[in-house]
């Protein structure tokens, strides 16, 4: 059997649709192996390379001989633990305006479509959506701290 | 301007060379990636890397807000778009600019002149650069089939808003001119979100020669020699070479001459590449685009003039005056470079993404790889298929074939498929040994390869 363009690309559609987030499928010689959100991690590997950056602020651009914050610390999601991620790199807020009570506290219930913070890109602020239900037990980046896609800004009990 | 620390916004082998070009002169990098590319190579090897969104380059190396926070949240001076992207994309040059970030590249407003393919005709012509014999204006299919008559059959309908080979349609005959200008335009108008059209005569017998530039903050243009792309599938290269060695000496000299005048026309700086047809029945050539950023194949020119080109964008991004004259541009030898990408010969080159199971390259003298794979990579479905290019140095154009020939033969790469035995039948071929091809050689050669393979 043999597989054209078309029917890989309407695999990768019914996979992007589907709950599924690793999907291996072996015909004869040909191997297709898709993956929505982490990369698959390689033999040995248990974490991709960058997967978290260091909380520390950015250093200043002027600061040529500080070295770029390299520091990978992966945040941990303790066992039984949900993270809510950035869906966006920019900088985070958590509360809607300075001054203003954040948008969500530790102990505080959320559901799925809880705001709970702004990320900023290029001036235009785009809410974050929990998309995970529970109780916030820690929050862990900071208020006007740049995070990249991905990173963990709270963790939720569910 | 300062350049201290580099946001390389691009993936691939072209992330990989621009980090080490950046290493080499002491300056950091912070490799953009998006979330398929954590483990990439310039991931690895970059100072820190950040993750700019989700796989789809429209959500992530195609979006200037992201990369324009990102390196502003990492702290860059400076970015780097590589090729393809947001290269050409005026929008980032000047997004940079905005934000006090030092772009790597031209001026946004260079490229928003050369982005035009109009423009650059007008251009080209001003600064007395040969064009193919064509018209600047079809406003609409009747007028196309009278300018068609002066011009001759057969010729080629272009959109003013293509390039890289997109957006052309070939006319053979005055029965087609009206449909084919009715069809081109719509397409035109789909892809680009612009109908202009122009008409160029059609070269049938034709070589793809370019010329590569450099140029600095304070008016100083050269070029540093043209290179032979002919061998093309699709308008995409496969094999290039420097020198162009099939053009005779005065002509190549004429067309780098002319290269240069058209840049310092506009007062360009960074690297470019302005390409040409060579008619090989008359020798005549003819001014087809510029490109306005660093290019694929440019190791070839590298290899046989010791020019680090990314590392001149580097000093010339900081203001640095170019470090030589014209008269300083020496060429040694023959370079050739081929295109290793991840597509299946046997099965009609479609693309071949998945896990690198053995990447066994090639070393030695006169040899050299520039790539992001490695044994256990995985080539991730959604970006070009290009692993890694593969140049070879040598005193001359066979000895230069032999050469790449052996580091094919010594290239190992299992778990997806290549083009490695295709090129190795292209450079194997006595009429790719004679020199005797065009444009569309290629082409035929695919043809043939695929009924054999398949």
């Amino acid at each position: 059997m043999e597989l054209s363009e078309d029917d890989v690309l309407h695999i990768l559609k019914l996979i992007d649709e589907s709950k599924f987030d690793y999907f291996q499928l072996e015909v004869g010689e040909l191997k297709i192996t898709v993956s929505k959100g982490d990369p698959i991690p390689i033999a040995g590997a248990t974490q991709p390379a960058p997967v978290s950056v260091s909380p520390s602020p950015a250093p200043a651009p002027k600061a040529a001989a500080a070295a770029p914050a390299p520091s990978v610390k992966p945040a941990v999601i303790p066992e039984g633990m949900l993270s809510i991620t950035a869906p966006l790199l920019g900088t985070f807020y958590i509360a809607p305006e300075p001054g203003a009570p954040p948008f969500v506290k530790v102990g505080q219930q959320i559901t799925e479509d809880t705001t709970v913070g702004l990320i900023e890109v290029m001036k235009v602020f785009n809410s974050v959506r929990a998309v995970v239900k529970g109780t916030i037990v820690e929050v862990v980046a900071q208020n006007g701290q740049f995070v990249e896609f991905g990173q963990a800004l709270y963790i939720v009990k569910p | 301007m300062s350049v201290t620390r580099v946001l390389v916004a691009n993936r691939g082998e072209i992330a990989v060379r621009v980090i080490k070009a950046c290493q080499s002169l002491g300056i950091e990098t912070v490799a953009a990636v998006s979330d398929a590319d954590r483990e990439s190579m310039a991931a690895q090897i970059a100072n820190r890397a950040v993750c700019i969104g989700p796989p789809r380059s429209t959500d992530s190396y195609l979006k200037v807000e992201n990369l324009i926070a990102a390196a502003q949240g990492t702290g860059c001076d400076a970015l780097h778009p590589g090729y393809g992207f947001l290269s050409e994309r005026a929008a980032l040059a000047q997004a940079c600019v905005d934000n006090n970030i030092t772009f790597i590249g031209p001026s946004a407003e260079n490229i928003t002149q050369m982005g035009d393919k109009l423009e650059a005709r007008k251009i080209a012509r001003s600064a007395g650069v040969p064009l193919v014999p064509g018209s600047d204006h079809a406003r609409n299919p009747g007028e196309a089939g009278e300018l068609a008559e002066q011009i001759g059959y057969p010729l080629l309908l272009k959109a003013s808003a293509g390039g890289g080979g997109r957006g052309i349609k070939l006319v053979s005959n005055a029965r087609e001119i009206e449909d084919t200008f009715r069809t081109a335009a719509a397409e035109a108008r789909a892809a680009f979100g612009n109908d202009t059209l122009y008409m160029e005569k059609y070269v049938g017998n034709a070589r793809h020669i370019e010329v590569q530039i450099l140029g600095d903050q304070h008016g100083n243009v050269i070029h540093v020699g043209e290179r032979d792309c002919s061998l093309q599938r699709r308008h995409q290269k496969i094999v290039e070479e420097a020198p162009a060695y099939a053009v005779p000496p005065e002509v190549r000299t004429k067309i780098c001459e002319a290269a240069a005048s058209l840049a310092r026309r506009i007062g360009y700086r960074s690297a470019g590449t302005i390409e040409f047809i060579y008619d090989n029945d008359t020798a005549d050539f003819y001014f087809l685009e510029m490109n306005t950023r660093i290019q694929v194949e440019h190791p070839v020119t590298e290899m046989i003039t010791g020019v680090d080109l990314v590392g001149q964008q580097l000093h010339i991004a900081r203001g640095e005056p170019l470090p030589f004259k014209q008269s300083d541009i020496r060429f040694a030898g023959h370079a050739i470079e081929c295109r290793i990408n991840a597509e299946s010969p046997q099965h009609g080159f479609r693309p071949c993404p998945g896990r690198i199971t053995e990447w066994n390259a090639p070393h030695g003298d006169g040899i050299r790889l520039d790539t992001h794979c490695y044994a256990g990579y995985f080539v991730p479905p959604y970006y070009d298929s290009l692993l890694a290019k593969l140049i070879v140095h040598a005193a001359t154009r066979s000895a230069a074939a032999d050469r790449i020939y052996a580091a094919l033969d010594n290239f190992h790469v299992s778990g997806i498929d290549t083009l490695i035995p295709f090129l190795k039948t292209v450079i194997a071929d006595p009429e790719y040994r004679s020199g005797a091809v065009n444009t569309q050689w290629l082409e035929k050669k695919l043809e043939a390869y695929s009924a054999q393979a398949g």
